[in-house]
């Protein structure tokens, strides 16, 4: 389509997207923007309003846009000003991370995974290089051993303590990492387990389980109603005591439990994704060609062999654009864990519950503490991590490569 | 895969089925069962009851709809996902066109880069956005929260779009090209008429995107009751310890049901099309 050009072509293709453009500007850049500025400064619960006499509050703040002004809110606190040092918001977050012992730490527990990285390389790349050629699971298990060896001989628990002790931020960092760690791996076993299951020819009722288990997917669409059933089975009179008590058993307040509470969020986000998994797996699987487990047949392989030598690698392509999406919204997880456990059971005045992931922490400072200055310190990191990982599994992906492109 | 499946294969296939069939739909077959039960009842479940409907109150059901605003809220959600869903749809396809297939800087990473912005913490950028809509007065308002729905699925919806337009083949537009139509026109006359199924899901999308959200609706409409959205209604019904909860569990039923009704009606034409994208991917 070159045959129109110049001038007009701009104008076209300006009105084509412009609209979408000015709703990305405003409704996402100016959203970073603005928590980028607030972050420099020390706006708070004693300090809300802004000084639109400071020149880029004014600029960026939209209750000081002249037309706008008489909708501003008025109070008599002292206006919120940049901080002095601009970054100690940054360095009230990191704590004493920048300390030398804790660093030496976090360098012990890059350490501790280094063995599982050189094994998934030589995996990928030498294996077929040695001589004699290593199979995978052996370099996968010695990686493990040295793991197991460096943890002991480094005294990981301990420095991971001391990470732990230097700030909210590495804590609620961490424990989301272990919370996306855990989930992901049980969508993908779920979601393969009950496909396979599904693809079974000739399984009379195929249909009815389809439909059956596709059920979550489509409740959550209302996932905070759901949410709020989760809730239910696990409270003190809810289901699940309940079910106990027919039996003689009296059950405990399962959600003041933290490890129990921790398990019920990610009990209720596997229902809630499993289906996705299903789905998309199903799909990939009924598009390989049944030659090939006929021909793997004639060689003699069984069940598992041809689970692992055929259906897995041909799943890679349309597995991991879905595992990329869905690690990146688990560690956004806002609404379910609010409705389940709003972030507790709580560990302890001024620390974080035992279920705050990182969005749940930041609601509570935001809405409950009016931490803003702080929490748009806390924003611009995860931002900044989020992003990186983004584009980088992006370019692995190719999701973007428009999702239909042959 | 097997093409010969022995008898113990065949009970292991049917047991996994059925505990995960259980797992699955159970959670909403008993907000279903709660829901027919009166106030103390809720707490009376014998183990059959926990399985099949043993009361059949409509107590819940009643209050819920005449005494409390569910209506109301219920309305509220309708319009402010529907105009979403509009707004969305004009906004977005024009969009996904332009990306699909005119020439302009910016079209090979432009959507990469949306989609990695909107990885920016959701609940912090809560604060700016109720903040602008406050000073342009649209704070508490059906049209802010229709604004902030609107721009929030517009990268997924052109995404969506975008990748649809790329499997119409050009050579149409080209022929109507010969014959002078413009790109405006080829855009209203050949894409979107070809693209009714990619338009009829995202529709679908948006609209359940609106419907089901939660949190900018707290933040947004609070209060008063007649304003607020179903979810953030129903919510504050749940969490309040006075009100028995087999009365937000007959509301959720209702809130529910259509969608469960609509989402598997619509579920193998969606599973089509993730297919597509997600093998082609």
């Amino acid at each position: 389509m070159a045959s129109w050009s110049g001038r007009r072509r701009i104008l076209t293709v300006l009105a084509f997207i412009g609209p979408t453009l000015i709703g990305v500007l405003i409704f996402n850049i100016y959203p970073i923007i603005f928590n980028t500025y607030i972050s420099f400064t020390n706006r708070n619960q004693f300090h809300p309003n802004p000084d639109c006499s400071v020149g880029l509050t004014g600029v960026l703040e939209p209750t000081c846009w002249g037309i706008f002004k008489r909708n501003a809110p008025t109070g008599f606190a002292t206006p919120f000003h940049l901080k002095d040092p601009l970054w100690s918001n940054y360095a009230d977050l990191m704590g004493n991370f920048f300390t030398p012992p804790v660093l030496i730490a976090f360098f012990k527990l890059i350490i501790c995974f280094l063995p599982l990285v050189v094994a998934a390389q030589v995996n990928k790349r030498f294996s077929k290089q040695l001589d004699p050629p290593a199979s995978p699971a052996t370099v996968t298990l010695i990686a493990i051993v040295t793991m197991a060896i460096i943890i002991f001989v480094l005294k990981i628990p301990a420095a991971f303590d001391l990470i732990m002790k230097s700030g909210d931020f590495f804590v609620v960092t961490f424990r989301t990492i272990l919370y996306v760690a855990l989930c992901i791996p049980l969508f993908f076993v779920v979601g393969l387990a009950l496909a396979l299951l599904l693809n079974t020819p000739n399984l009379p009722g195929r249909t009815f389980f389809r439909v059956a288990l596709i059920v979550p997917w489509a409740a959550s669409t209302v996932a905070i109603m759901m949410s709020l059933v989760w809730k239910f089975f696990f409270q003190e009179k809810g289901t699940i005591n309940q079910l106990l008590g027919i039996f003689g058993i009296h059950g405990q307040v399962w959600l003041n439990d933290p490890t129990i509470a921790f398990l019920v969020i990610v009990i209720a986000n596997v229902w809630y994704s499993y289906p996705f998994f299903m789905v998309t797996i199903l799909g990939a699987l009924q598009s390989i060609p049944s030659e090939l487990y006929e021909a793997a047949e004639v060689d003699g392989a069984n069940y598992w062999q041809k689970l692992m030598k055929i259906t897995l690698p041909l799943l890679r392509v349309a597995v991991i654009p879905v595992i990329v999406l869905s690690s990146i919204t688990t560690f956004q997880m806002f609404g379910t864990v609010w409705a389940i456990t709003a972030g507790g059971p709580s560990r302890g005045a001024g620390v974080p519950g035992a279920t705050e992931l990182v969005m749940v922490y930041a609601y509570k400072q935001v809405f409950q503490t009016n931490a803003y200055g702080l929490m748009g310190a806390f924003a611009v990191i995860i931002f900044i991590l989020l992003f990186a990982t983004t584009l980088y599994s992006l370019r692995i992906s190719r999701i973007t490569k428009g999702a239909y492109e042959a | 895969m097997n093409r010969k499946s022995s008898l113990g294969v065949r009970i292991f296939q049917y047991t996994a089925l059925i505990i995960a069939t259980l797992f699955a739909v159970y959670p909403v077959w008993f907000i279903i069962l709660a829901s027919l039960r009166a106030s103390g009842d809720l707490y009376t479940f014998n183990l059959v009851g926990m399985f099949v409907p043993t009361a059949f109150s409509l107590d819940n059901y009643k209050a819920m709809l005449f005494t409390l605003p569910f209506l109301a809220w219920v309305k509220n959600s309708f319009f402010v996902a529907g105009f979403t869903t509009i707004a969305c749809l004009l906004i977005a396809t024009s969009a996904a066109f332009a990306f699909s297939r005119m020439k302009f800087y910016g079209r090979e990473w432009g959507l990469v880069l949306f989609l990695a912005i909107q990885s920016f913490p959701g609940v912090l950028s809560l604060v700016p956005i109720a903040q602008l809509l406050t000073a342009v007065g649209l704070y508490r308002n059906h049209w802010g929260l229709i604004l902030a729905y609107t721009a929030g699925t517009l990268i997924f919806t052109t995404m969506n779009l975008k990748g649809y337009f790329d499997t119409i083949p050009i050579d149409l537009e080209e022929a109507a090209m010969i014959d002078g139509c413009g790109p405006v026109q080829s855009f209203f006359l050949i894409a979107l008429p070809l693209a009714r199924p990619a338009l009829a899901v995202t529709a679908l999308f948006a609209f359940m995107g609106g419907w089901g959200e939660y949190v900018l609706a707290s933040v947004l409409i609070p209060a008063p009751d007649n304003l607020k959205t179903a979810m953030v209604g129903l919510y504050q019904i749940a969490n309040q310890v006075s009100i028995p909860w087999g009365l937000f569990a007959s509301g959720a039923v209702m809130i529910i049901i259509p969608v469960l009704i609509v989402f598997l009606y619509l579920q193998r034409y969606l599973e089509g099309g993730l297919t597509l994208g997600g093998v082609k991917g």
